[in-house]
């Protein structure tokens, strides 16, 4: 007698493609620089993969992408982004400006609307007319260019923090001095590495170390307050300058 | 000519043992059998001008077309085949419109050029056992006329799928004429209506009728207006200033 059980109980079985792989990302427009940020760990469920996986990446002299969600995915996504930036560069002689390439990241998730890049992406650098932007992507390529965008694993915590910070929400200017529409870089900076010690303090899955990209317009030099915590300069044509800076994170 | 013909005349994708490829030397001449086309490079824009042969005063030569929008920072004039350029100025445009949806911004004129240079040279290309899709060579010359971030920009296209830039070209028949009297009277700062007119006294030196309105056509690209067809109105204007 053959086993019907299978036949009289149904089944499921089931296989999942993508996996949640944590971690934060965030970027905050100035008026002629930008800051994109994430950090270091990679994990899965309650382990640790790797402390120093990075998801902020510098495509040209004047952008730089932020990938958070699936990483394999993340990692491939990168890597076709950045082959069309070359052909793009060997096709018409000249590097991709920032609002292209958030175009180009718009039809590239797109096209994978029915097996989606499981990822969000945060685009950040300087625009063509020289102002600091960031460009934030659902992940199948909705967009819109905002002055902040926190993404990932500790978003609800970072991005209520940058509502208030960047764009002043529950706060009452004093009468006669509005609230600016862009801090200083130094200001800045600090509200970037407040929301990373904030967010490893209160979920698990951030932490390890923290990477944060500065995209400076051309002709503009770091404030005296950040070139003191020596940043890393990127080679770069000329124009546009790029610092990374790198911050510890608690590991436990 | 008859005398000199070899088996080289035939095939397409043949070298002659000289190096030359008979059939594009062929399709370079009709283009001089085509009417003059006229183009001037300003630093405020770029003219276009195209001599209209009217054959007939039975003919509405305002249906003869040989001056057509790419996008609307770009257009091209024609002279050879003009039913070829067609087919290119097609290309063209859903190469130009596929930029635009890919990358949010305007192609640049030199990019749309070698686009149209890159399918100029499709002829005779067919995979093992599979027609060809293009049997000979265009028999159209373009000028490419647009504005980028480069500044305004003219390019010349031949069958042969080579493409230069030039501050000022005539091609078609008249074009020997027309081009030495552009090299005397083309300076880098004209202005627009300067390189208007002059357009229409190169085409007016080298036709055969009486210019008018209705047997020219002319075309601007210009930095903040973009690609604009003169109408009649217009054009009999700047032929009143000649």
């Amino acid at each position: 007698m053959p086993d019907m059980s299978a036949i009289v109980n149904p089944q499921q079985r089931q296989f999942n493609p993508y996996a949640e792989n944590g971690g934060t990302i965030l970027a905050i427009a100035g008026a002629d620089f930008t800051v994109i940020a994430g950090d270091t760990r990679q994990s899965e469920g309650y382990s640790i993969q790797t402390r120093y996986a990075p998801k902020v990446f510098r495509l040209t002299d004047r952008a730089v992408l932020a990938v958070n969600g699936f990483a394999a995915d993340g990692n491939m996504f990168v890597k076709k982004v950045k082959q069309r930036l070359e052909w793009y560069r060997h096709a018409h002689a000249k590097d991709m400006p920032l609002r292209a390439i958030a175009r180009l990241i718009q039809t590239m998730l797109y096209a994978q609307r029915f097996f989606p890049y499981y990822v969000y992406n945060i685009l950040g650098g300087i625009e063509e007319d020289g102002t600091g932007a960031v460009y934030s992507f659902d992940p199948v390529g909705s967009y819109e260019r905002e002055t902040c965008r926190a993404a990932g694993a500790a978003q609800s915590l970072v991005q209520p923090f940058l509502d208030n910070q960047i764009y002043f929400k529950n706060q009452t200017a004093a009468q006669g001095s509005p609230h600016p529409a862009h801090l200083p870089l130094p200001d800045v900076l600090s509200i970037v590495i407040d929301s990373f010690t904030s967010a490893t303090e209160r979920h698990i899955e951030v932490g390890d170390g923290l990477e944060m990209y500065i995209v400076l317009a051309r002709g503009r030099t770091l404030p005296d307050a950040v070139a003191g915590l020596r940043p890393q300069e990127l080679p770069s044509a000329g124009g546009e300058k790029v610092f990374v800076l790198k911050r510890d994170l608690k590991k436990d | 000519m008859f005398l000199t013909r070899s088996e080289y005349d035939r095939g397409v994708n043949t070298f002659s043992p000289e190096g030359r490829l008979f059939q594009v030397e062929y399709a370079i001449e009709a283009i001089k059998l085509g009417s003059t086309t006229v183009g001037i490079r300003t630093p405020h824009g770029v003219v276009l001008g195209v001599e209209k042969r009217v054959q007939s005063p039975l003919l509405e030569a305002s249906s003869i077309e040989k001056i057509m929008e790419i996008d609307t920072h770009l257009g091209c004039a024609m002279s050879g085949l003009t039913a070829d350029a067609r087919t290119i100025v097609d290309h063209a445009r859903v190469t130009a419109q596929n930029h635009a949806f890919t990358y949010d911004e305007r192609i640049k004129v030199e990019s749309v050029t070698q686009a149209v240079c890159d399918l100029a040279l499709r002829f005779g290309e067919s995979v093992h056992d599979e027609d060809a899709m293009m049997s000979r060579p265009f028999g159209v010359a373009l000028l490419i006329a647009g504005t980028d971030e480069l500044g305004p920009q003219l390019y010349h296209t031949d069958p042969s799928g080579t493409f230069v830039r030039y501050d000022a070209k005539a091609i078609g028949s008249g074009s020997e004429a027309a081009q030495s009297e552009l090299q005397d009277k083309w300076h880098s700062q004209m202005s627009l209506t300067e390189a208007q007119v002059l357009v229409l006294r190169v085409l007016k030196q080298v036709m055969e009728e009486k210019l008018d309105q209705h047997n020219v056509q002319l075309a601007q690209v210009t930095t903040d207006k973009g690609f604009h067809i003169l109408n009649e109105r217009e054009l009999k204007e700047v032929i009143d200033t000649m």
